[in-house]
């Protein structure tokens, strides 16, 4: 439905940066993850189940970052009224999708895919790398996560609680937004999802650096949690910005300090509504970023992007150039039978099989 | 090619980019374990309703203009998703089964769907399997895997044909093949031409004379084809008068008196049988009736009172018929409505005499579009009775609606050319050789000069010709008015002319 309703746009003809991008080693690295995890599966079976898209695809949520409870009387919110500042400055948005294919008889097979969206003189280009196919087993697991969370030791416990398909996800979008923070120069870069680092996926070390570099180039980071857990007096903080006129910016500085050292935000937390009848947003911009420029900032947003239902249209299709269709991972399944000999078997339905067609999941 | 649904006699098929079939072709899928194999044809190819390309194609293009972008897909997963996208559901016909190499008029078994193999039937094969190819062959064209395609004469023999299609696909050239090769088989061909299409059989394209020019015996009404009221029986001058010049019963009840009167005193020439009408004693309007009737005859130009000019229709046949076939074509180029009616009712009381005289054997009769002189009982006549006689007629029309849906039904062969129009193909389908649907699908997307067969002469087994050519002189074309020359002379004088003009 949202797809549907789209805004037109024209294309841009000229745009170099995947180029740039395919030199870069990491990509080389994480290419040869996915076929060092495909190596051992030749000629087995793969188990397919029809596929509930909603369930089965990932995108980067900010649910690992617990429920934060904001104390109403060190809660001092600024309200910021946003004036469009028209002056061409590239958006970027980045975003990653990934979908289960399938279960082997020793772990699963997931497919990544990323995609970078960039709006430059009022046109789009897009960028994608993959779909990757993963097959994740017991053994081979941490050699995955070693490779996408180098400053987490495995013995915390954090990195198993969060499953493979989440962390290959965090893998390549790392890599995404490190590539752009290098490539882009004065840009707006868009992230899907917070600011906060030092959970799996999103290791502090490397997010500051990436940050780092971002700031190097001129750009400025920010990310846009479509949900939040953030609080205040059980109300979400997005509920909070409701009645006020858009396009407008709250601010949420007064943070309590969070006792987990593990946990880091690495943004200024805002509450962003962009446009009249759209949803608001929980906004984290680089913490790096003085006040006002970041508030600087999202007028630039609005002034050189188009909005949609208050969300950025380069981060929307980002999402959508990602993401996974059903003829994707049909495409997926015949290239692991064909390349790898896997032969497909649907999986079993035991309620199926026992109860024939009483065999439904409602009321166990 | 993958077996994937049967509905009653219709198969789908699912058919993947690098597998190329196109509509009108047969397929084989062979049930090994079975022992046996079915033959279905492809009537339509549609998308395979592959799950996602809804989203796929939304993402990838925005009021019809893609974004532009890049993928790097480094275990070229693209190619295999694009394959799966691109595939193709064929529907197809079930028209027999195969068993140890021999043809079955058989479909109430299923193939397996997962071990059934699937690919391409040659045309060659089917013919010789259906035994298509008979030893009097006709050579209409190749098929669309270039294989030449022969009927059998003889499948027009003692049939019922019906060529049909829209204007300019060609419809005058097939029926000249088959023509052209029913005389080389010694058969006699009457053709009543239209529009002066088939004047020319005689010549190559280059103007030369061919080797049919002496087969071919071209009569123009009222020109070269003239005759006597002696020469003419009585009841065929009564079919005329009653049946083409709408003369009452009455009138014709006085008519036959005063024909008899004049044979009896040797008078029965045209001028007599004027001057017998002006002075019978009868009421004056049957006398007017009458009088009006002989004037259209007199003005018609056919009837003449000079034994010299006039032909012996007849003897003509006869002659045709010893000397080793040929073709009469009737010239109703120049001729009115109501004299084309009344030479057409003349030519066919003869045919149907000298038949049933057995003065000649048999007689294929090309009509073109027939509803403009055939008048209405005369169908279904032709259709029936005089079949038996020895009359085997083949219209031809680029009007579907003209023909009845009756002659459709009893019509042996039918040759479809293209047609689009919705209403004509439903005229069309409702031919009893094949199946509507493989009808209306397959011809409607059949290019020019691209023929669908239909009946007996493929053993109904519905086979798409690309109809060859023909080393004859054209007269069936369109004469344009934007010839060549005329359009360059105009292009350089617009060039010429101030701008702003």
């Amino acid at each position: 439905m949202l797809l549907i309703g789209q805004l037109h746009y024209e294309t841009t003809s000229k745009y170099n940066f995947p180029r740039i991008i395919k030199e870069i080693e990491l990509s080389e690295r994480i290419v040869e993850l996915s076929v060092n995890t495909m190596r051992m599966i030749k000629g087995r079976i793969l188990q397919i189940s029809n596929i509930d898209f909603s369930d089965s695809i990932i995108e980067l949520y900010d649910d690992y970052e617990e429920c934060i409870p904001i104390k109403g009387k060190i809660l001092s919110a600024l309200l910021n009224s946003l004036k469009p500042i028209r002056d061409g400055t590239p958006i970027i948005g980045v975003d990653v999708s990934s979908i289960k294919v399938g279960a082997t008889d020793s772990g699963v097979i997931y497919a990544v895919r990323g995609a970078i969206v960039q709006r430059i003189n009022g046109k789009y280009r897009y960028f994608r790398f993959g779909p990757l196919p993963f097959h994740v087993t017991k053994r081979n697991f941490q050699e995955i996560l070693g490779e996408c969370d180098e400053d987490i030791p495995f013995e915390s416990g954090i990195s198993l609680r969060f499953e493979p398909q989440r962390q290959l996800c965090n893998l390549i979008e790392r890599w995404l937004r490190m590539c752009i923070s290098h490539l882009a120069k004065g840009s707006l870069i868009l992230w899907d999802g917070s600011l906060t680092a030092g959970v799996p996926g999103s290791p502090v070390k490397e997010m500051s650096e990436i940050l780092k570099v971002a700031r190097e180039n001129s750009n400025i980071v920010m990310g846009f949690s479509k949900d939040t857990t953030l609080k205040f007096l059980d109300w979400k903080i997005t509920d909070l910005i409701n009645g006020y006129k858009p396009p407008c910016l709250f601010e949420i500085d007064s943070l309590p300090l969070l006792s987990n050292s593990r946990l880091k935000l690495l943004g200024r937390i805002y509450v962003a509504k962009l446009a009249r009848g759209g949803c608001s947003f929980r906004l984290d911009i680089d913490r790096c970023i003085p006040s006002e420029e970041c508030i600087r900032a999202v007028e630039r947003l609005i002034g050189n992007e188009r909005i949609y239902q208050g969300y950025p249209e380069t981060l929307r299709l980002a999402h959508i150039y990602s993401t996974f269709t059903a003829s994707d991972v049909i495409g997926i399944q015949r290239l692991l039978v064909r390349r790898y000999g896997l032969r497909l078997v649907a999986q079993s339905n035991m309620h199926r099989t026992l109860f024939g067609p009483y065999g439904t999941k409602i009321g166990g | 090619m993958r077996l994937f649904k049967k509905i009653g006699n219709t198969l789908h098929i699912l058919c993947f980019p690098d597998e190329d079939v196109e509509k009108g072709e047969y397929l084989l899928i062979e049930d090994e374990e079975a022992g046996k194999a079915l033959i279905a044809q492809v009537i339509d190819v549609e998308f395979a309703n592959v799950p996602g390309v809804m989203e796929e194609l939304l993402r990838s293009s925005h009021n019809g203009y893609p974004i532009e972008g890049e993928d790097e897909d480094p275990l070229d997963v693209t190619s295999h998703i694009l394959y799966i996208q691109d595939a193709r559901i064929l529907i197809c016909k079930i028209h027999g089964t195969v068993v140890n190499g021999r043809l079955k008029q058989e479909s109430s078994w299923l193939p397996s769907r997962m071990n059934s193999r699937i690919h391409k039937l040659p045309t060659e094969s089917l013919i010789k399997m259906a035994k298509i190819d008979g030893d009097l062959p006709i050579l209409l064209g190749e098929t669309q895997d270039s294989f030449p395609l022969s009927i059998d004469a003889r499948q027009l023999d003692g049939k019922l044909n019906i060529i049909t299609g829209k204007k300019g696909t060609g419809k005058s050239h097939l029926s000249k093949i088959l023509m052209l090769g029913l005389i080389d088989y010694g058969a006699i061909v009457v053709i009543l031409d239209l529009n002066g299409e088939y004047t020319n059989l005689g010549y190559n394209s280059d103007g030369s004379k061919n080797k049919y020019h002496d087969k071919i015996h071209i009569l123009a009404p009222g020109k070269n084809f003239k005759v006597t009221l002696y020469q003419t029986k009585l009841y065929v001058m009564m079919r005329t008068l009653v049946y083409a010049l709408g003369l009452p019963g009455t009138s014709a009840r006085e008519f036959r008196q005063i024909w008899r009167f004049l044979e009896r005193n040797g008078r029965l020439t045209l001028h007599g049988l004027g001057e017998a009408i002006q002075n019978w004693k009868c009421n004056q309007h049957v006398r007017d009736a009458l009088y009006s009737r002989y004037m259209t005859i007199v003005n018609s130009g056919f009837f003449t009172d000079n034994m010299a000019e006039a032909i012996d229709f007849e003897k003509l046949l006869s002659k045709t018929e010893k000397e080793g076939g040929g073709a009469i074509v009737i010239d109703l180029s120049d001729t009115s409505p109501s004299d084309r009616q009344m030479i057409v009712e003349y030519v066919l009381a003869n045919l149907q005499d000298a038949l049933s005289d057995w003065k000649i054997r048999a007689v294929f009769l090309f009509a073109e579009e027939a509803h403009l002189y055939l008048r209405e009982t005369y169908w279904d006549d032709i259709v029936t009775r005089m079949r038996h006689f020895g009359l085997f007629a083949t219209f031809i029309t680029n009007q579907p609606n003209t023909i009845h849906e009756n002659i459709y039904r009893q019509a042996d062969n039918i040759f479809l050319l293209n047609f689009v129009n919705e209403h004509d193909l439903q005229v069309i389908s409702r031919a009893a050789r094949a199946d509507a649907e493989t009808i209306t699908s397959i011809v409607r997307d059949l290019p020019p000069h691209h023929c669908l067969l239909l009946g007996k002469i493929v053993k109904d087994f519905p086979m798409v010709v690309k109809v060859r050519p023909l080393n004859v002189k054209t007269m069936g074309q369109t004469r344009y008015f934007f010839t060549d020359e005329r359009i360059t002379k105009l292009v350089r004088e617009l060039n010429q002319a101030p701008i702003g003009r």
